[in-house]
């Protein structure tokens, strides 16, 4: 079952060093971040709308460079890496998308085992796993609809399923149980934690949901003003505060 | 059963449609210039191949028996391969537009017509005719076809270069297009694009996708647009033929070399086009993002 690679135990599975983000020459979104989060570790991410939660993640899943800083993946910075293998490096990362990102040709089938084409699987080895991953969500009877045809929560449902389906060392969730009920929502943090604990796969779960926050032990972000503060109210240990006194305004 | 392996892409959307008109258009323009400039080409050739070497010689107040010795002392010129005096049903034929079905008055100098073929490489052959005519006294006119048809040639050389450049131009205009088109169709499928890339897939392997699915699309417009410029130009042609009666100087439809040439090239380089630009717009399009 879970893989064990010398990087679990010696490197950080996460790793921001001053990293800095603006999209355009404006405003920074995200200032000088510190974070270290370990291999087999469960986080949560908080935060107002738009403190920039969706972008922390797209920094994560490599698909946006920091305008400062570096991010290391498994240990290895990412800045150094050829295009080829931040492709692969992607393929170990499973990523939730908060607007799901679904395919609307495909099946929602063929959706989730997208990311196993892409690795070049053939079908008759992965048939019956990704079957029984949306039987797991409640998504077996809808197997070969097309996302269009199905409610917001179903689709959320297939983008978690195409997220896990490589069983990832990282899973990134962006508002991963936005659109269920609390039954399912619940269904869904089992599975995630689930996977943490069996697979040691390292999860970051951005969300504004205290209540799904309070289901699971574990530590919590909070993402304001451009900077990361561990929700006990304390300064992340390695966070640096921001050099710009207005910002500081309340 | 469900769709398999190359259902990454979406079957067909409306754009791609647009698309596969628009190369499919060009292809037909492009391909419809290229076989008129053939056409022009061969019609000019087989028509100054027929003139050269073409003499009509008229002789004044001769009759039919001179016209007839005339003619042998002709036909035994170095270089002169036929040599005929026309009938007298044939000269009535020639002027019967002018003068109607009752014929010439018969007291009418008409000049009786001797037609030679010379040799291409026959030197000086007009000359010379006059000359053997003049000495055993006759008195002939010389008509060279050939000199006319220079005029000719000149004009259809113009015409052909005319025709070519058009081809180059459209060609190019398609070209161009077919690269925008397919350009402005793969922007639309960034959502694609992306969730590929983030799912851990190479630049090539998307590339990739794109290039097959443009590259057919090129090449099944391109046969389309092909074929029917081919059929257009059939039905032009048996359209003038059923019209006039003297064909001969009309482009001959066959289907040779050239035209199979036309019907294969241009789905290839529509095909080589929009492949070509469907890898670089994904190609960039990748790099743009991380
Ligand atoms: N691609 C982009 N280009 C420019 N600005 C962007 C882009 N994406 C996000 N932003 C801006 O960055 C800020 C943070 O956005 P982000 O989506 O990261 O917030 P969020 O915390 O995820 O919000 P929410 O809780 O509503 O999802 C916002 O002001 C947004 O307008
Ligand atoms: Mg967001």
């Amino acid at each position: 079952m879970t893989q064990l690679r010398p990087d679990m135990f010696d490197e950080a599975a996460v790793r921001l060093d001053g990293v800095s983000l603006r999209y355009d020459s404006t405003e920074e979104i995200l200032s000088g971040i510190d974070l270290v989060l370990k291999p087999g570790s469960f986080s949560f991410l908080t935060g107002a709308s738009g403190a920039g939660k969706s972008s922390l993640l797209k920094l994560l899943y490599l698909a946006q460079p920091p305008s400062q800083g570096e991010v290391s993946l498994f240990g290895r910075p990412t800045s150094r890496l050829s295009r080829d293998e931040l492709s692969a490096m992607r393929r170990r990362v499973g990523v939730v998308f908060q607007e799901f990102r679904l395919l609307n040709h495909l099946t929602a089938y063929e959706n989730v085992a997208l990311p196993l084409r892409v690795m070049g699987r053939k079908e008759s080895q992965y048939r019956r796993d990704v079957e029984e991953l949306l039987r797991w969500v409640g998504l077996g009877e809808r197997l070969h609809k097309r996302p269009e045809t199905l409610s917001g929560g179903e689709q959320q449902r297939v983008a978690i399923a195409r997220a896990v389906v490589t069983q990832p060392n990282l899973l990134i969730a962006d508002e991963p149980t936005g659109n269920v009920d609390p039954d399912m929502a619940a269904r869904l943090m089992r599975l995630f934690y689930e996977l943490n604990k069996r697979l040691g796969t390292t999860v970051v779960i951005a969300t504004h949901d205290l209540g799904l926050i309070r289901q699971i032990d574990a530590p919590v972000y909070r993402l304001a003003d451009g900077m990361l503060v561990q929700e006990n109210g304390e300064v992340a240990p390695t966070a640096r505060r921001r050099t710009d006194p207005l910002r500081a305004m309340p | 059963m469900k769709p398999r392996e190359n259902s990454l892409l979406p079957l067909e959307d409306a754009r791609e449609a647009a698309l596969f008109f628009v190369v499919g258009a060009l292809c037909f323009l492009a391909a419809l210039a290229a076989l008129s400039a053939k056409s022009t080409y061969g019609a000019a050739r087989a028509w100054t191949a027929e003139v050269e070497g073409e003499y009509t010689v008229s002789l004044s107040g001769a009759d039919a028996t001179a016209a007839d010795e005339a003619a042998r002392l002709l036909a035994g010129l170095d270089g002169v391969i036929t040599a005929r005096a026309f009938s007298d049903a044939e000269i009535n034929a020639l002027l019967e537009p002018n003068f109607g079905k009752s014929g010439l008055p018969a007291d009418l100098p008409v000049p009786r017509l001797i037609a030679v073929t010379g040799a291409a490489d026959a030197e000086d052959l007009g000359a010379r005719i006059s000359i053997a005519l003049h000495d055993a006294g006759h008195s002939a006119a010389v008509d060279a076809h050939a000199e006319w048809a220079g005029d000719v040639r000149h004009m259809l050389s113009i015409s052909r270069i005319a025709a070519l450049s058009i081809v180059a131009l459209l060609s190019a205009t398609a070209i161009a297009v077919i690269a925008f088109a397919t350009h402005a169709a793969l922007l639309a499928r960034r959502d694609i694009v992306d969730v590929l890339h983030v799912a851990g897939a190479k630049d090539r392997f998307i590339a990739g996708l794109f290039e097959r699915r443009f590259w057919l699309l090129g090449l099944r417009a391109g046969t389309v647009g092909a074929l029917v410029a081919l059929a257009s130009v059939a039905i032009l042609i048996a359209l003038g033929r059923s019209g006039a009666e003297r064909s001969g100087l009309l482009p001959q439809l066959s289907l040779d070399f050239p035209d199979l040439a036309v019907l294969v090239v241009t789905p290839v380089i529509a095909g080589l086009a929009a492949r070509i630009a469907a890898g670089i717009t994904v190609m960039r399009s990748l790099r743009s993002v991380m």
